[in-house]
């Protein structure tokens, strides 16, 4: 057996000098050239296991129980110099951020020769030889150019082949890999997946790999151990824990799931709305704000919107957006669908008028056009949901104070009524009433969206703008967060349009869709079609780059 | 890059002027050179011939054209006081001040560096504490004490320094240099350790945030976990990457240096720049002071454009256009 570990633990000092077990008894077996999954949401501890297998904890961790046998031989208790024989010559290592882990003031030559010159006897030229040799294998292209490149100056997936060639340039047989694509495009991802895989079976490395995304998982994994708080709950093959969890936990892991094969009315978790008085009140409130026209009037109306970053001196400039066009119905959920780069955010910036667009565009709002001029007013019609709950609320203000500082000051709500407002919005998220006294905090991510949307909503705006809500949320977070959207949809007619990179919760949220590439819009029309009967290639690439696994046993 | 350095060179000239001009204005105000040069018992006539040979009396406007007009040509014009040319005199005291300030930067940057990074690299030592500790002391106490101290110490009570003056010199590429031989060397330590002291104190504290901050960096675990020697992962990884705040600060200090160590030149006798400087403003030495001005701007304007060029170096960055 290469790796054995046999009931790990491992426990942080907290400040006030009591310990908490990050890792209860955990245990793996991994063999040769096998692929091991460690799944599980944030904060599970998925992390600390890989670092304690190359003794990269912190200082404020320490293994209080168990064995890491390599080969046989236990290097939990290993020193930092014991660890140096291991670290990259034995046990590979591949972060998740590929455009953090390489040192941005050295070139990507040093940074890959210093690993050869460590761990092989080659120097100088042969170095350098096997350098080019390894970003070969790593598909990297140019590979001789790219040595003089800093990370900057390379994509994310380009960089994390280069974290590849790093891994295997001393040939370890084990290589850690945490969460590897979570950075990286659906498209990069398959691609860089793929040569992973093909890397390992070729040099015969085994590989742990660190993932919350179980179409990863499904992709590439011989064997899956789901991890709850630090403990395993089920452990076993692929194909099995996905078509038949076993135990709860994992059964609801995959039910949170979006697929983007089947639209689902609901996620299979538990909404936990009590029909309360405030919560209708809320309800009242917001029906009361939302005019009452039919659906299908026409929202939101854009026509030929470009956005051109003008280049260095004057040169060509970049056109992030050429000539979109779109109309957003009342009522509907509108989704914009794109990779990075590929302009959907510049829409939304050019909305909120965060973004001056070139001259021509035209963006109506409920058949008025929005100018410069007039954004003060556009608030009350115009809201945001924004991707990162963590920096999207003001810390230093209670949950309920965040909810109405803005419709305060605009005037929309007497001060004295503020209070009751933010607790009957917070009812209306799912947050008991009590959480308007508490600071942002002592929240979740998953709540913490929560009252973002709260905030959004207060304003009883015409259009809501959710930008990417909930790629920054564990899958039974945003199963949740998804829900309440749809909820809120269907009770208040709401019309939104949803920007995300994930085409399975478009298919799961949105009534039409737009899909962009390169600042273009290339396909449009009813989600079902777009995502079903595919007319152009490049969503048809999407959609295939999309991983997938059977879950006909995991719905039922 | 070159169109970065042209247009800062080129912004700098404007820069001059006006520095020029202050201090020009300045030293009118504040000052009678006629008065001074004259002394208490000249009559009226001898003033007004004073005054006109040196051109003291037209308008201030006119003076000041005519000042620029001679500095076009290379002249910073002639002083008051010794009679002698004010480049003369300023580029006999430079070098005196140039190699203490330079001595001062070496001991600055030698255990600065080390010790900041070590404490950033060892929070919990008790070395950590201890260097902790004497930074915040040597930064608290003023200049001028430390300096009464260390003549105290090492001239009075141990007798190993002498107290005061510059030793013998040495003809270095036409500069009078102390710093090549041993006695001229032994004058200058007290005066560089002082200047160092607080350069240490701030080299520390800056190695260490750096240090505190690149350690916790993506990189430098995936680096760890590439097993990189910890002596590259330190005078590498780690040193590239703290290199720039220290040198944005090393540049700063060391124009304050070259100009205002007159404190430190003052306690110990040394024949620097910033006695020099002192003693002119004393005298209402126009000249000396106007072009010292000039000189210690257009310093200060080239060390900070060394430092943008030594980012560039540093960090791929960065670049200019």
């Amino acid at each position: 057996m290469l790796l054995t570990i046999d009931r790990l633990s491992i426990a942080y000092e907290l400040a006030d000098g009591r310990e908490l077990e990050a890792i209860k008894d955990f245990s793996l077996t991994l063999e040769r050239g096998r692929i091991a999954g460690i799944v599980g949401q944030s904060g599970a501890g998925k992390s600390t296991i890989g670092k304690a297998v190359l003794g990269l904890l912190g200082e404020n961790a320490r293994i209080s129980g168990g064995r890491i046998l390599l080969e046989g031989e236990d290097i939990a208790g290993f020193s930092e110099r014991q660890f140096g024989a291991i670290r990259g010559k034995r046990v590979g290592y591949i972060y998740q951020n590929p455009m953090t882990a390489l040192n941005p003031v050295l070139s990507i030559g040093e940074q890959l020769i210093e690993t050869i010159e460590t761990h092989t006897d080659k120097r100088g030229t042969a170095a350098r030889s096997y350098a080019v040799e390894l970003l070969t294998g790593a598909e990297v292209s140019h590979p001789e150019e790219r040595l003089t490149k800093y990370p900057h100056q390379l994509s994310g997936g380009l960089c994390q082949r280069i974290v590849f060639a790093i891994a295997i340039a001393a040939q370890p047989d084990l290589i850690i890999a945490d969460e590897p694509t979570t950075a990286l495009d659906v498209t990069v991802q398959k691609a860089v997946l793929g040569t992973l895989k093909r890397l390992a079976a070729q040099e015969n490395i085994a590989i742990v790999l660190i993932t919350h995304d179980m179409g990863v998982v499904s992709q590439m994994c011989d064997e899956v151990y789901v991890l709850l708080r630090g403990q395993l709950v089920e452990r076993g093959p692929t194909m099995q824990i996905i078509t038949a969890p076993q135990e709860r936990y994992t059964q609801e892991l995959m039910a949170a799931i979006p697929s983007v094969e089947q639209r689902r009315a609901r996620f299979d978790v538990l909404d936990a709305f009590e029909e309360t008085p405030g919560r209708q009140r809320g309800i009242d409130y917001l029906r009361a704000g939302t005019v009452a026209l039919a659906h299908g009037d026409t929202m939101l109306a854009i026509s030929n919107l470009s956005k051109t970053f003008t280049g260095e001196k004057g040169g060509a400039g970049f056109k992030a957006l050429d000539s979109v066009g779109f109309a957003v119905r009342r009522g509907e959920t509108f989704g914009i669908v794109g990779e990075s780069g590929s302009g959907k955010s510049t829409i939304g910036r050019a909305i909120l008028g965060l973004v001056h667009p070139d001259p021509g565009a035209i963006i109506a709002l409920d058949g008025h056009p929005i100018g410069q001029e007039n954004r003060q007013a556009l608030s009350r019609k115009l809201q945001c949901i924004f991707q990162d709950p963590y920096a999207s609320l003001n810390p230093r203000m209670d949950a309920g104070t965040n909810i109405t500082y803005g419709i305060r000051a605009a005037g929309l709500v007497p001060r004295k009524h503020a209070q009751r407002l933010a607790e009957d919005l917070l009812e209306v998220v799912g947050l008991p009433r009590a959480a308007a006294t508490k600071m942002p905090h002592a929240f979740s991510g998953g709540e913490r969206q929560r009252i973002g949307i709260a905030r959004a909503l207060a304003y009883r705006p015409g259009l809501i703008f959710c930008d990417e809500p909930t790629s920054a949320l564990d899958v039974t977070v945003q199963a949740e967060i998804l829900n309440l959207m749809k909820e809120l949809q269907d009770s208040l007619g709401l019309t939104l349009v949803f920007v995300s990179h994930d085409l399975a919760v478009v298919r799961q949220m949105c009534d039409s869709v737009i899909v962009m590439r390169a600042g273009r819009i290339v396909e449009e029309g009813p989600a079902e079609q777009v995502l079903t009967e595919p007319a152009d290639p490049y969503t048809r690439q999407l959609l295939s780059a999309m991983p997938r696994f059977l879950r006909s046993a995991a719905a039922s | 890059m070159i169109n970065f350095v042209l247009r800062r060179l080129g912004q700098s000239a404007i820069l001059l002027v006006i520095m020029s001009l202050l201090v020009f204005v300045g030293m009118y105000v504040v000052s009678d050179p006629v008065a001074v040069m004259a002394g208490e018992d000249a009559t009226a006539a001898d003033r007004a011939a004073l005054a006109a040979a040196y051109g003291l009396d037209q308008p201030l406007p006119v003076q000041y054209l005519t000042f620029l007009a001679n500095i076009v040509q290379g002249d910073f014009g002639t002083s008051f006081v010794y009679g002698r040319p004010v480049l003369d005199l300023i580029f006999e005291r430079l070098p005196a001040t140039l190699e203490v300030v330079f001595l001062a930067m070496v001991l600055g940057l030698a255990f600065g560096i080390p010790m900041g990074i070590f404490s950033g690299l060892n929070r919990r030592k008790p070395a950590t504490r201890l260097i902790s500790m004497i930074t915040t002391i040597g930064y608290s106490i003023p200049n001028f004490w430390q300096a009464l101290l260390f003549i105290l110490v090492f001239a009075v009570w141990l007798r190993v320094l002498p107290a005061t003056g510059r030793g013998p010199t040495t003809d270095f590429l036409g500069l009078q240099l102390s710093l090549f031989n041993a006695e001229g060397l032994r004058y200058m330590l007290l005066p560089a350790a002082n200047l160092a002291v607080a350069l240490i104190c701030m080299q520390t504290r800056l190695a260490r945030s750096g240090t505190q901050e690149v350690m916790y960096q993506d990189y430098m675990m995936f680096a760890r976990a590439k097993g990189i020697a910890p002596r590259r992962l330190i005078g590498r990884h780690l040193l590239r990457n703290i290199l720039i705040p220290i040198v944005t600060i090393t540049a700063l200090e060391l124009g304050t240096l070259i100009a205002f160590s007159t404190v430190t030149e003052t306690v110990f006798s040394w024949p620097g720049i910033g006695k020099l400087l002192l003693d002119s403003i004393y005298r209402s030495d126009r000249p000396v002071v106007v072009a010292y001005m000039i000189l210690i701007t257009l310093m200060f304007v080239l060390i900070n454009l060394a430092a943008d060029i030594i980012y560039a170096v540093l960090d791929p960055r960065i670049r200019y256009s």
